[in-house]
């Protein structure tokens, strides 16, 4: 008899856990989900990748810009410039958990691969915050050079990368916070993107993405269309938002060339991938929206409107 | 007298607050006039207070649409780029014309930023320019 109830009970448990992995996307509601920063209404607009709407609207500081996704922590950091803070919002649920005040304007942030820290670009001061995440305050901080705009983490030399718009530069720092490379860029590097030896950057005034490789540090100029603002790569391609064109030049990195252009919205400025769906996302800042793409042949799934001057800058998917 | 030191002191904070930020600022104006909207996008395209101080980047003539960097440096604004769009009215006769801006305040660097050029000063500026350009469009098309 007793052995009779163990073995119901072991049934039970494991039909339990069965349906809970089956079902798991459905009790954690864990949907593919991007965060756009509207900058001109102080919100963060939660869109739905599967069903390709707005799901919620989320009120954070003023002037919403930067942004960076903690997928295993189930967080996403905001970076309000117009009040100097950063939202932190809880994934799971889309709140607000933690208001982190700075005193300067955070332009830009990307987390560390292990998700313990987030680096923040001081604008102002010229300086990189470091927030400890599961203290959620700034912990440490170093100087870097003129206007810092983009940051971003190379996984594979543990490299934090930093464009540097006044100064036309991009420096390289090892994982101690010391600068092992300062290289030259065009003019008005703003956003920067690495994968494997590679970092690229975007130079707004003067139309190019700048290829650094990352290992012996030669590099290549790449012309794209008007006023560039921040990039990706995926698989042979690289795809540039051009901010006056309205539109995406798609380079071939083997011959590092434009091949063709794709129109966006108005005034596309940030993308990202969703790795699963083979999804990219366009934030359009003028059009307030976000255009969302077929990877597979670029094109157009559906235009969203999200809020008022959409811009997120960063990584913005949850994967 | 405590009345107005304290909102003083409320207006001096609120514009500290907003007057923070590298943000590039938009203004967006239109307005409706009765004629087609070939008519009107003919207008817009020749429309000649542009040329001597705008860069005209592209036309396009298919979706009516005209996209300019502005050359003249003396307003207090920066990066000053727009476009000016013709869409269909209500009918026939009726068109919309809309004009967007997009530009950013002069002063980029740390705050304290210095008076008449932060992002307030710089939306004002260039929403005059926008009012009063789609109000000579309307002049000029009413004059025709």
């Amino acid at each position: 008899m007793n052995s009779y109830n163990t073995k119901i009970t072991l049934i039970i448990l494991l039909s339990f856990f069965l349906s809970l992995i089956y079902f798991y996307d459905d009790f954690f509601e864990i949907h593919p989900k991007a965060y756009i920063t509207n900058q001109g209404d102080n919100t963060v607009s939660v869109v739905d990748l599967n069903a390709l709407e707005v799901i919620k609207t989320i009120k954070v500081g003023i002037a919403p810009l930067g942004i960076t996704i903690l997928k295993e922590k189930n967080l996403s950091f905001i970076g309000n410039v117009g009040t100097d803070d950063i939202s932190v919002i809880n994934t799971r649920t889309d709140q607000i958990i933690k208001t982190i005040k700075l005193n300067t304007a955070p332009l830009s942030l990307t987390s560390s691969p292990d998700e313990t820290k987030v680096y923040v670009t001081d604008w102002f001061k010229n300086n990189i915050l470091i927030i400890s995440v599961k203290e959620m305050k700034v912990i440490d901080s170093f100087k870097v050079g003129k206007t810092p705009s983009g940051v971003i983490f190379n996984e594979k030399y543990n490299y934090l990368i930093v464009t540097n718009r006044d100064s036309n530069s991009v420096e390289i720092y090892n994982k101690n916070n010391n600068l092992i490379k300062k290289l030259e860029t065009g003019k008005h590097p703003f956003g920067v993107y690495t994968k494997g030896k590679y970092a690229y950057t975007a130079n707004v005034y003067d139309d190019t993405v700048t290829v650094i490789d990352l290992e012996n540090w030669s590099s290549k100029v790449i012309k794209v269309g008007a006023h560039p603002y921040n990039m990706l790569t995926h698989n042979n391609l690289g795809i540039v938002t051009n901010t006056i064109d309205d539109s995406l030049s798609i380079i071939d990195l083997k011959i590092n060339k434009e091949i063709k252009t794709i129109n966006t919205g108005e005034t596309p400025e940030n993308l990202d991938i969703h790795q699963k769906l083979n999804m990219l996302v366009v934030t359009n800042w003028g059009s307030d929206s976000i255009s969302v793409y077929d990877l597979k042949n670029l094109t157009l799934i559906k235009e969203i409107k999200t809020g008022a001057q959409s811009r997120s800058f960063g990584d913005f998917i949850l994967q | 007298m405590r009345k107005f030191i304290l909102t003083l002191l409320a207006l001096t904070f609120s514009m500290s607050i907003f007057a923070h930020g590298p943000t590039p600022q938009k203004v967006q104006e239109s307005i409706t006039v009765s004629v087609t909207p070939a008519k009107a996008w003919s207008t817009v395209k020749d429309f000649s207070s542009f040329k001597k101080i705008m860069k005209i980047r592209s036309f396009d003539d298919e979706i009516m649409k005209i996209k300019y960097e502005m050359l003249k440096k003396d307003g207090p604004f920066s990066d000053y780029n727009a476009y000016i769009i013709v869409k269909k009215g209500a009918n026939d006769n009726e068109s919309v014309i809309q004009w967007t801006a997009r530009f950013y305040r002069i002063y980029k660097l740390n705050p304290p930023i210095p008076e008449g050029q932060d992002d307030a000063t710089a939306k004002a500026a260039v929403k005059k320019i926008v009012e009063s350009g789609l109000a000579n469009l309307k002049k000029s098309l009413a004059s025709k």
